[in-house]
């Protein structure tokens, strides 16, 4: 709303210029103020959506601790907090450019790096933070599928140059305005007229992580004792139920800021003066979100008591979680009841995809690949399915005649741009983890020994055992300190595996 | 939602501007500037909502919070060999909770128009056509399913340890679905019979009951709830000893317990600030800094206030009559006093709060007395918890709400706090609260109850009792600190029988040690 006081002055008259310049100053005031407002209002949003994000950190630390053997819980948890600290440092040096420098080429960025020019009219601190936090999330999902059995070392090596490099070119693809896939780019060559649909990244996020940890996992084999002589699976249980729910509901609740908050902004009009606007899509997000995964942990629930006789929490937990994963992609642009939808099938995918692993022998403790890669590869297909012109065209600039949901009469080019996404994820992913992973393994710094591996890498690397419930367990102070280098043989003797009190 | 519509008439502007010039231009001017200000006006909308969903919003986030902090606290509390059961009833609350709240108990809390008993237009089953023309967004429902869950929640505390999950799925969704639902329609929307904004001005008693943030309609359905199931299926074994003394079955793990009191604390304060569901509202021209940010800030100090006060007062009293100061007891204690606060925390002074606080504690330690004495046992104190303070909450505010703060919250000219000179009036729809939240609640989850009961489907066998519940029903113990305690690795897996609900087969021996 511009005032040119020169044309209002002819309105009012001949004398009227001074009064016109004030009236006009007035108003470019309070322009000038709303602007203001604007931007505090979003980058506070933007901002706490980012802490919800990052407890999803804490979460996962939770969870991963929980879900592995009480020997390995102290290995396990630094993990994730490395993810974060190394992360940060990464992700601001060079990260956030590679994903999201502009102006820049279709398949990687190169501006901001070291965060050189931000702000920008576009971008701020807060979408910086939000993004580290996203980035943080793939590192950390795929350090649960190498669990118990991985040099620390390795560790290091992946997660920074999955935070680094591997994730951020993803995510330039799929989320910025320069990226070949991306539905955001300004320069009219959508691909096949849209572009990928990953909105919070059921691809860029899940996928990643989950493919990473898929050949991580492979590549070093599954942990002693998953698969006896006679190839039948044995559950190494995780150790504490309690941890794994508590970080099942810490991921639960930081979903809130990881969906949602993916639209960057909360005050953005839709239609003028109503409540039809972004703060509106903002919240069908939650309720989209929250829908798919009660679904998933409902479904789970009873297809579990069906399979196995019993109604198992832990399950439970990791559906839920898959249909998490599963709307991630989706969930701005479906209605709340195909949420149901979505997650009703991810509870499934996941069921299918932990046989199909059992049946390949292939361990995964934290079961990443088959939840993140697997719920999150049907996330991308379901948006391809059922996601709405209406709401994309608010959200994506508005196309008529764009290409939306199959099943809602949008024919199926969008599900082409998906399965595009699936295949690229999965090629770049392989290629680039894939090698890393061999290499580390060539060079003997992937997988620990198997006496380590027995005596658990809390007691071997890590300083001695997580836990001391009674204080006879003092004991084993004696075995902690030993200094362990990572080729070389656990230390010898009867001491290796503690005796517990 | 009180977004400031400024009308500016370009007709009654043009008769001002046109002192010195011919009217056409006037007209166009003052089109010109009416234009610029219902822009202003437009922008001032839409950030106005932008606002108030970011605040509803990441308030329902930190009421979401509670359930975790719950499924924390309700872990520590019970024995290791039952962890793994409460803490599915806890993620399952949640889950079940979203799908029949969303489907039907929505509509039934705040379908409108409607009658005062239950809820029902169409437009709100399954949200199919919500928002448009219901008043409000997506974020009031996330909210509202916040407080259904939470509801439901409480009353998994009051049978833990000794029901069957299939019971537990049964009453959880009929509490959230329509029990509660029904209760949140009396008291909090708009055509309710008791509810204080009822918008057809027939207030009861003239004053309609004022419950805030649910020390009713949410604690004590839930209290009342669990207290039902708890009488019906009776004490856990072991509990009361053959000469009738109380034995104490000690819950697992502090370390849970605390952090579950700790994050229930912290959603707390979206559980009762939240309640405002907007926050950006001037109060009083004459003062720009004091609006509904004001009053939302100030309900956060009542709510902090009153919890530490009653945390503080249990845990001299406990140590006057135990003899040793007993985390577990204060947080028990804390939650009574926000529990209490929960009914008046926006509308009462902060030192009123303190009052609440600590008459709360004592009100606490007097129902857990009576429980002790009635040999009743509620394994997270829940009935005595939820139910005696909620109910306390309600005559607190009775007593204690201010006339201003009324009279800002809901509109209107009203009876407040008797100790404020306000009146009997506030006091007796508190009272008319109590009583049918407690009638209510009983005829429909006492019998919902009493026929599992009848039907073999709320109880488990002795047999399963004592040797727990993850073992017999959940796929094993909850934590295996050692290799050797992880049976899964013996080829005989303990675990891999199959136990129907209604068996009183032989459940396995449990060879664990802790």
């Amino acid at each position: 709303m511009s005032c040119s006081a020169t044309d209002l002055a002819v309105l009012l008259g001949p004398n009227a210029t001074e009064a016109a310049t004030y009236i006009c100053g007035q108003l470019g005031d309070v322009n000038n103020k709303f602007i203001d407002a604007a931007f505090a209002i979003d980058n506070t949003y933007l901002l706490f959506s980012a802490y919800l994000v990052f407890s999803m950190q804490l979460g996962f630390a939770m969870l991963c601790a929980g879900s592995v053997r009480a020997k390995n819980t102290m290995n396990i948890m630094l993990t994730n907090v490395l993810d974060a600290a190394a992360g940060g440092l990464f992700y601001y040096l060079f990260g956030y450019a590679f994903a999201f420098g502009s102006p820049s080429n279709g398949f990687i960025g190169k501006h901001y790096f070291g965060l050189k020019d931000i702000p920008t009219a576009s971008a701020d601190y807060s979408n910086f933070l939000y993004q580290w936090a996203f980035a943080i999330a793939a590192a950390g999902i795929t350090s649960g599928s190498i669990a118990e059995r991985t040099q620390f070392v390795a560790y290091l090596i992946y997660s920074s140059f999955l935070t680094g490099f591997v994730y951020p070119v993803v995510s330039h693809w799929f989320w910025s305005v320069d990226g070949w896939a991306s539905p955001f780019r300004t320069d009219g060559d959508l691909l096949f007229r849209t572009g990928a649909i990953d909105f919070a990244g059921s691809g860029v996020v899940h996928m990643v992580g989950g493919i990473a940890g898929l050949w991580g996992a492979f590549i070093e084999g599954p942990r002693l004792g998953r698969f006896d002589n006679g190839g039948r699976a044995i559950a190494l249980r995780g150790h504490s139920a309690s941890l794994v729910v508590l970080g099942t509901f810490l991921l639960w609740f930081g979903w809130y800021g990881f969906n949602p908050g993916s639209f960057n902004k909360i005050l953005v009009t839709y239609e003028t003066g109503t409540y039809n606007g972004q703060w509106s899509a903002v919240g069908r997000t939650a309720v989209t979100t929250t829908l798919a995964g009660c679904t998933a942990a409902l479904t789970t629930l009873f297809g579990k008591r069906l399979l196995s006789g019993h109604w198992n929490v832990t399950d439970v937990c990791n559906g839920l979680l898959g249909g998490f994963a599963a709307i991630t992609g989706g969930c701005s642009v479906v209605e709340p009841w195909a949420a149901i939808i979505c997650g009703f099938v991810a509870a499934l995918v996941l069921l299918g995809c932990n046989k199909l692993a059992e049946k390949l022998k292939y361990d995964d403790p934290l079961e990443a690949a088959q939840l993140h890669g697997g719920c999150g590869a049907w996330g991308l297909i379901f948006t391809a399915l059922f996601a709405q012109e209406k709401y994309l065209n608010q959200i994506y600039g508005n196309r008529p005649g764009r290409p939306h949901g199959l099943f809602m009469g949008g024919g199926g080019k969008l599900l082409g741009a998906q399965l595009i996404q699936i295949i690229v994820i999965t090629g770049w992913v392989s290629a680039t983890m894939g090698t890393l992973f061999f290499i580390l393994k060539k060079m003997k710094l992937l997988r620990i020994s198997s006496e380590d591996e027995m005596a658990g890498m809390d007691m071997t690397r890590h300083g001695g055992f997580a836990y001391m419930y009674f204080d006879d367990d003092e004991s084993h102070k004696a075995i902690q300190l030993r200094r362990v280098e990572p080729r070389s043989p656990s230390p010898s003797g009867a001491n290796t595996t503690p005796t517990p009190v | 939602m009180d977004t400031a519509t400024t009308t500016c008439s370009a007709v009654d502007l043009a008769a001002l501007l046109s002192s010195s010039s011919n009217s056409t231009s006037s007209l166009a001017a003052a089109t010109f500037l009416c234009s610029q200000i219902s822009n202003i006006s437009n922008k001032l909308s839409d950030t106005t909502f932008a606002v108030d969903n970011t605040y509803l919003l990441f308030s329902a986030y930190l009421v979401f919070a509670m359930q975790l902090g719950f499924a924390m606290l309700c872990a520590g509390s019970v024995r290791a060999k039952n962890t793994m059961n409460i803490m599915l009833t806890n993620v399952l609350d949640a889950a079940a909770g979203a799908i029949s709240y969303y489907l039907f108990g929505f509509a039934f809390a705040f379908g409108t128009p409607s009658n005062g008993f239950i809820g029902r237009h169409h437009s709100f089953f399954a949200l199919s056509s919500y928002p448009e023309r219901s008043g409000s967004d997506f974020s009031f429902f996330l909210y509202q399913w916040a407080f259904a869950i939470a509801a439901a929640g409480i009353t998994s505390g009051s049978i833990a340890e000794r029901t069957q999950f299939v019971a537990y799925l049964i009453y959880s969704t009929f509490l959230t679905g329509f029990v509660y639902p029904t209760v949140s329609h009396w008291f909090w929307s708009s055509d309710g019979w008791a509810s204080a904004s009822r918008s057809d001005n027939n207030l009861l008693f003239g004053s309609g009951a004022i419950d805030f943030a649910g020390s009713g309609v949410v604690h004590m359905v839930g209290g009342i709830a669990g207290l039902w199931g708890a009488l019906v299926e009776g004490p856990r074994i072991g509990r009361f000893d053959r000469s009738g003394r109380s034995v104490a079955l000690r819950g697992h793990s502090a370390s849970l317990v605390v952090l579950g009191t700790f994050l229930l604390w912290f959603g707390w304060y979206g559980f009762n600030p939240g309640s405002f569901l907007t926050i950006l509202k001037g109060y009083d021209k004459s003062r720009p800094y004091y609006g509904q940010w004001s009053a939302v800030g100030r309900t956060a100090v009542t709510t902090t206030l009153s919890g530490c006060t009653a945390a503080l007062t249990t845990l001299f009293s406990k140590r006057l009559l135990a003899g040793h100061w007993n985390v577990i007891d204060v947080c028990n204690g804390l939650l009574g006093g926000f529990a209490a606060i929960t009914s008046g925390c926006a509308v009462v002074e902060p030192w009123a709060a303190i009052v609440c606080g600590f008459v709360a504690s004592w009100v606490l330690i007097g129902f857990n007395l009576l429980a002790k004495k009635l040999k009743y046992d509620d394994p997270l104190e829940a009935a005595q918890l939820h139910g005696g303070c909620g109910a306390w909450g309600l005559i607190f505010t009775g007593l204690f709400a201010s006339k201003q703060y009324v009279n800002e919250v809901y509109s209107g000219d009203r009876p407040y706090g008797l100790l404020m000179g306000g009146g009997g009036k506030l006091l007796a729809a508190q009272i008319v609260q109590i009583i049918v939240i407690v009638g209510w609640v009983t005829v429909t989850m006492g019998p919902l109850f009493y026929g599992l009961h009848k039907m073999n489907l709320l109880r488990i066998s002795a047999e399963d009792e004592m040797a727990g519940m993850d073992m017999t029903r959940h796929g094993g113990f909850a934590y295996a600190y050692n290799d050797e305690d992880d049976v899964s690795t013996k080829p005989w897996g303990h675990m891999a029988g199959r136990v129907e609900p209604t068996s009183r087969s032989s459940t396995p021996t449990p060879t664990l040690t802790v």
